[in-house]
């Protein structure tokens, strides 16, 4: 069965990151690590945070400030107005690791600073904080279904007066102490900037979205180039939406990897 | 620069029908048991059932963890049992019924919210961990820690098959499932769904709030000039939410949501409660209803220094000093992702009794508040409650429940 859950949005900005893209032009151009691969990996600038904000902040929190920036930056609007949807299936989950070292295994006194920005909104908080945003945020989890729902959700706002909402997903590596090794992934974040299609200078628009629906057929899409560890990431969805974007690959895109309910969407130039 | 009502721009939202709600926190695991205890003024606080090394109050929920049933087993946790329970109180299952007859099930949604999700499963699991080397043999991260796992247990245990999703904005977790519903209904996604939340105790939580000099050694006091901080409870509620129509037989309409945010800290209010006050705002503008058509206040009201000297504020600047100010924290604790939801079920069955807790310990009040917080339950008529819930990260909802005309306002 199908179900249409909405009416049309209009993408007018991209973000990416992972360990070894930088941004979506990276992934397009499947360059190789920018760094070497015994290198740990870099830590996403996140210029959106303030120094101190930055310093404190997760990996997961970093680059999820990251793609925001570079999705705003790419669709020309002012990160203090626009409302934003966070999502992440398991958010701090390794803050909350570091937590529990210091309850169980260090038996120290928690850190206050750890304990603050262990909440599921932590990105939201620390973003809209660096970018002086007061506009309506959120963060939400539905595991694999994550990307289906936030943009739904998004698609909620943009038909109750917003005029853009930012779709905002990442998720870092699972807590390797809690996590069997064929269920981890590594990290992912990406964006998207919607605005509602009928009010959007079509020169500002790089694609025209759909809203998740329900699919119970092949997406049309072709599979994104990626490892295992990149699919199995809960937020692939949005990566496959970007990257159909950046290769204008229109069609039906799935947003999950075959672990969640099976949502999909469509996309045109 | 303060958020206003006018940044956050929404279409003016037809009401919802709230059509049955359950609840469960420190008073009590029925309506009648919470009224009970509230009406006689008797708090559900007392010494935290979680150990820690230091004096605090806490209020825990009477549920044991039960087996869920057939192939929800592996997603038993303390929270499933408690939202279980809550789906099994007396009303619930008749309106899932309904809405089971009257809608297609992937038109009915679940909205949930937490901030602990199975928190207290994993610091257990973790502690084997570490003094043996291994996780226990039952414990999977899948199906009891993530946000998910108590999404999948509402959705199988309901039968909702439409849109889900857990927010997960520390305090306001569960009051901003009412402004995805009211969204999605107004936008014509979905017909119905099920909103609320569930947090429970845990260690991480209690030493948490304890690192940041925030959790009170005996039970909270919000408003009191000798508050000194939270108790932490546990709980939560979930409710049916539908379009109004003829119908529909509601105990509730949810009438409008404000939903702000203060870009100012990410554990501490703005002091002068701007963000508080815009979603007050919000709430009454989105509904087109004004402050005299406000009855009562259900607060945030925490307990802590910061937290309602802002909160105060902005509820002065709003309502003056004559709407009458209560946090129900003082019964319940601070039941953090459970706080929204709990708290509006908490201001429903106000609405339905015309009755409007004492505010225990109250006494005496910080003067500097110009708000009127009574120390005493007060017996009137209600049209009209805001249910305010703020958060890390400078997350502020507030809700708007109205009683249903002609149920004898």
């Amino acid at each position: 069965m199908t179900m249409e859950t909405h009416g049309m949005m209009a993408i007018t900005g991209l973000g990416l990151w992972t360990d070894r893209h930088a941004d979506a032009a990276a992934w397009l151009s499947a360059a190789p690590p920018s760094s070497d691969a015994d290198e740990p990996p870099a830590k996403a600038p996140a210029a959106t945070l303030d120094r101190r904000s930055r310093r404190r902040a997760s990996i997961i929190t970093r680059a999820l400030a990251e793609v925001f920036e570079q999705a705003v930056t790419q669709a020309g609007v002012d990160p203090a107005a626009v409302a934003t949807v966070f999502g992440s299936a398991v958010g701090e989950a390794n803050t909350m690791i570091g937590l529990l070292d210091q309850m169980w295994r260090e038996q120290t006194d928690m850190s206050p600073m750890k304990f603050a920005l262990s909440v599921h909104n932590a990105a939201s908080g620390l973003t809209t904080i660096g970018a002086k945003n007061t506009r309506f945020t959120t963060s939400l989890a539905a595991d694999w279904d994550t990307p289906a729902m936030a943009l739904i959700e998004a698609a909620g706002l943009l038909a109750c007066g917003h005029e853009r909402v930012v779709v905002v997903c990442g998720d870092e590596a699972a807590p390797v102490d809690l996590v069997p090794a064929a269920d981890q992934f590594e990290l992912l974040a990406a964006a998207v900037v919607l605005e509602p299609l009928a009010t959007t200078e079509p020169t500002r628009r790089l694609a025209t979205l759909g809203s998740p629906a329900l699919g119970n057929g092949a997406a049309t899409h072709h599979s994104i180039d990626a490892s295992d560890t990149i699919v199995r990431n809960p937020q692939v969805g949005l990566l496959n939406i970007v990257d159909a974007v950046m290769r204008s690959a229109w069609g039906s895109v799935p947003l999950d990897a075959g672990r969640g309910r099976g949502y999909r969407v469509s996309l045109q130039a | 620069m303060p958020t206003t009502a006018s940044d956050n721009a929404h279409a003016q939202l037809a009401p919802l029908a709230i059509t049955a709600f359950g609840l469960a926190n420190a008073l009590g695991t029925d309506r009648a048991a919470v009224l009970h205890a509230l009406r006689n003024s008797q708090t559900g606080l007392g010494p935290s059932p979680v150990a820690v090394p230091f004096e605090t109050a806490a209020g825990s929920v009477d549920i044991g963890v039960s087996e869920l049933p057939g192939d929800l087993a592996p997603w038993t946790t303390r929270t499933a049992s408690i939202a279980r329970q809550i789906l099994g109180q007396a009303g619930m299952p008749e309106a899932l019924a309904r809405l089971r007859s009257r809608f297609a099930p992937e038109r009915v949604a679940v909205f949930m919210g937490t901030s602990t999700a199975g928190a207290d499963c994993t610091e257990a699991a973790y502690r084997h961990y570490v003094a043996h080397g291994a996780l226990p043999a039952a414990y999977d991260f899948a199906r009891q820690h993530t946000y998910g796992a108590i999404l999948h247990v509402v959705r199988e245990l309901t039968g909702a098959r439409g849109p889900a999703w857990m927010l997960s904005t520390a305090c306001t977790s569960s009051a901003k499932p009412f402004a995805s519903a009211q969204r999605l209904i107004h936008a014509g996604v979905i017909d119905a769904a099920i909103v609320g939340g569930i947090d429970t105790l845990c260690a991480m939580t209690l030493r948490g709030f304890h690192s940041l000099g925030a959790l009170a050694e005996t039970p909270c006091r919000p408003f009191s000039a000798e508050r000194a901080g939270i108790s932490i409870g546990e709980g939560g509620a979930l409710m049916v939410v539908e379009r109004v129509s003829d119908s529909t037989d509601p105990v509730a309409l949810l009438e409008g949501v404000g939903e702000t945010s203060d870009a100012y800290h990410i554990s501490a209010p703005h002091p002068d409660g701007s963000g508080a006050e815009a979603a007050m705002r919000m709430a009454m503008a989105q509904a087109g209803q004004r402050v005299g058509d406000v009855d009562y206040v259900n607060a945030h009201g925490t307990g802590t220094r910061l937290n309602d000297a802002a909160e105060g504020k902005a509820i002065g600047r709003v309502f003056g000093p004559s709407v009458p100010v209560v946090s129900t924290k003082c019964y319940t604790g601070h039941t953090l992702g459970g706080a929204g939801a709990t708290e509006a079920a908490l201001a429903i069955l106000s609405l339905q009794e015309g009755f409007i807790p004492a505010a225990l310990g109250a006494d005496p009040l910080d003067e500097k508040l110009e708000i009127r917080v009574s120390s005493e339950p007060l017996v009137q008529p209600l049209t009209r409650v805001i249910s305010n819930s703020f958060a890390f990260g400078g997350n502020n909802v507030s809700l708007l429940l109205a009683k249903p005309s002609g149920s004898g306002a």
